[in-house]
């Protein structure tokens, strides 16, 4: 088996990377797929807590490259799901601890045995982003429908593009309301991918379920009624080549909205 | 101030000879001064032979006063402990010898209580109630199990374990034991039968490293006064003693017990080295991990939430293992 080795980053902060990361993950190990989860945000992890796995976690990837332990027995299995695992970060050292080359190596060994290695990156272009990127071949970059977010990651995709190794550079568009868009306090979608011209893997309303979830350790794709767990589990199915139309977020009342917002659906260049 | 032998005005004696080490006494102190009516009191310390340095004398007297009561003065034994005191200017006084005897039951309490404490209270009115209620949380066998360890669980892959040198056996704890124990001990059992979760490890030790049992009275101890945030780490060959938090991210890893004076949110590992007897002690045990020895086990996810509420509610805790299983012990208020 080679798996597909997908990196989640953004270059600014908090637009959403670990909250897609463990999304994506548990929606392709619900469609019956091995995943592994790879923590590299060193110091700061989170990727444990939105899965409820912190309380299980002995080893991190720290002592895997250390050689406290064997790749394996890092890999904390998920509560709910066999299928999916996370190799969780170390709380207590920071991003020096790890090279891009010891990251490079772990995700080779786990590609063989699993179907997608997702990586969640931390914020920032520096040690940890190169880690993070080293060993993939496909990225997703996050970000949310504000010009600073936008700046970073367009300086984030400049850099993809100098990777060799990464075939495949995707956009997901995090916290995304209808309401502001339409009252033209918000970027809208097609302004988006208008700036960053890559092809969109994910539209996200912004979705309060988002944080009672993150606080519960389970993640919103398990919420089949959450409109933000639907629209990443249409994530996932694109992920695995599917054509899924994207979530119409916002219903528009009369006849004529509705023609207007086919029209305005037409001009998304994806 | 006037002091009578066996009075303390406006306060009480708290009987701590028994006390093997400053671990030991902290949180034995710890508990008795978390106590509402302690405010504002005046404090006398019973210490009998334990050996004090200034350093640690003074830390306890901060203590004291941390809690808003007043070291009066300190009965001892030592002349380590007495030089410690008179370089500090804590009084020294001797507590009638008869006041107090070794180990107070609570039916002895009830027989000796007119002549071990007096308190009197802002009025002048004497209270005995409550004193002797502060002094029977004092004794330190009133531990009662509340909460074992149970089941264990496989959380790696299937393939890991065969590679592990040592698996831990399984563990067939009937619920019904618990029950019978709880009730023995006129506790009625929580809804919830186990706090903690032994995890499949292996045997985590590192290599060389042998179970032992050595007194971890006798090894030294590491004091911090500060909260332990996340990322944070505390090692110690010897016992740890933070008086503050020790918040979920945190780790502390010590050769023998650690105690906390607050709420121990993170890791916690007593006798990394193979010390099976270290236990873990916290005003609130609320650590995402316990590793005692070469044992870990994980908290509850039904307990799995990210922080817990102050209160002056806290009652302390006390984890050990026995027969293969960490068993948490919580101490009992009487109200
Ligand atoms: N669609 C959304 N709706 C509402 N809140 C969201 C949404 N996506 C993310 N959030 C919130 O935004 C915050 C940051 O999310 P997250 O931790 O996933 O970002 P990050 O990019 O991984 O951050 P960092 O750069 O620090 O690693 C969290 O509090 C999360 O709950
Ligand atoms: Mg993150």
């Amino acid at each position: 088996m080679t798996g597909r080795v997908i990196v989640i980053t953004s270059g600014k902060g908090g637009v959403g990377k670990t909250t897609t990361s463990a999304n994506i993950g548990t929606a392709l190990a619900k469609s019956g797929y091995k995943v592994v989860l790879i923590d590299t945000d060193l110091g700061l992890r989170n990727l444990d807590l939105l899965l409820g796995l912190e309380n299980r976690i002995v080893y991190t990837i720290v002592d895997v490259i250390e050689e406290r332990c064997k790749l394996k027995q890092a890999l904390v299995k998920d509560k709910k799901n066999p299928n999916l695992s996370l190799l969780a970060a170390a709380q207590t050292r920071d991003k020096t601890a790890v090279n891009a080359e010891q990251l490079k190596e772990i995700c080779e060994t786990l590609k063989e045995e699993n179907d997608f290695v997702l990586v969640d990156c931390p914020a920032g272009i520096e040690q940890g982003f190169q880690n993070a990127v080293a060993g993939a071949s496909e990225a997703i970059v996050v970000t949310t429908p504000e010009m600073s977010a936008i700046r970073d990651a367009d300086r984030i995709i400049g850099l993809l593009a100098t990777k060799e190794e990464i075939t495949s550079t995707k956009l997901l568009l995090n916290r995304v309301r209808p309401s502001l868009i339409k009252s033209n306090e918000m970027m809208s979608v097609d302004d988006v991918v208008g700036i960053l011209e890559i092809p969109l893997v994910g539209i996200i309303p912004e979705d309060t379920g988002i944080i009672t979830s993150t606080n519960k350790g389970e993640p919103i794709v398990n919420d089949e009624n959450a409109l933000a767990g639907k629209a990443y589990r249409n994530v996932a199915q694109r992920i695995l080549g599917e054509e899924v139309p994207f979530l119409d977020l916002d219903e528009p009342k009369g006849f004529m909205a509705k023609i207007k917002n086919a029209i305005a659906k037409l001009k998304v260049k994806v | 101030m006037l002091m009578e032998k066996n009075q303390v005005e406006n306060g009480f004696i708290i009987n701590l000879s028994n006390v093997k080490n400053t671990t030991q006494l902290v949180f034995e102190l710890s508990s008795i001064m978390e106590h509402p009516d302690v405010k504002g009191k005046n404090v006398c310390l019973k210490l009998g032979s334990l050996d004090l340095k200034q350093s640690q004398l003074l830390s306890i007297k901060a203590l004291i006063e941390s809690m808003s009561a007043t070291l009066a003065f300190i009965d001892t034994i030592s002349e380590q402990t007495e030089a410690s005191a008179s370089s500090l200017g804590i009084m020294i006084s001797k507590v009638d010898e008869n006041a107090i005897t070794e180990g107070i039951t609570p039916e002895a309490h009830e027989e000796i209580k007119d002549e071990m404490v007096e308190v009197k209270t802002e009025t002048g009115e004497i209270n005995n109630k409550q004193a002797v209620e502060i002094m029977a949380d004092i004794k330190l066998p009133d531990f009662s199990p509340i909460e074992t360890t149970e089941g264990i669980e496989d959380i790696y892959d299937e393939t890991s374990t065969q590679e592990l040198s040592e698996i831990i056996p399984s563990d067939n704890f009937e619920s019904a034991d618990f029950t019978s124990l709880a009730e023995h001990e006129g506790l009625i059992p929580k809804e919830d039968s186990s706090k903690y979760i032994l995890l499949d490890t292996g045997n985590v030790l590192p290599e060389g490293i042998e179970e032992n049992s050595e007194d971890t009275s006798s090894m030294p101890t590491l004091y911090l006064s500060q909260t332990l945030r996340s990322g944070q780490t505390v090692s110690y060959e010897g016992n740890i003693l933070i008086i503050g938090d020790a918040h979920p991210g945190s780790e502390i890893v010590a050769g023998g017990d650690i105690t906390v004076w607050g709420i121990l949110g993170g890791i916690a590992h007593a006798g990394c080295n193979g010390n099976i007897t270290s236990k873990v002690r916290a005003l609130k045990l609320n650590a995402i991990q316990l590793r005692i020895a070469g044992l870990y086990a994980r908290r509850n996810d039904t307990l799995n939430v990210p922080y817990v509420q102050k209160s002056n509610e806290f009652s302390p805790e006390e984890a050990q293992i026995e027969d293969g299983k960490i068993v948490i012990y919580k101490k009992l208020r009487r109200d």
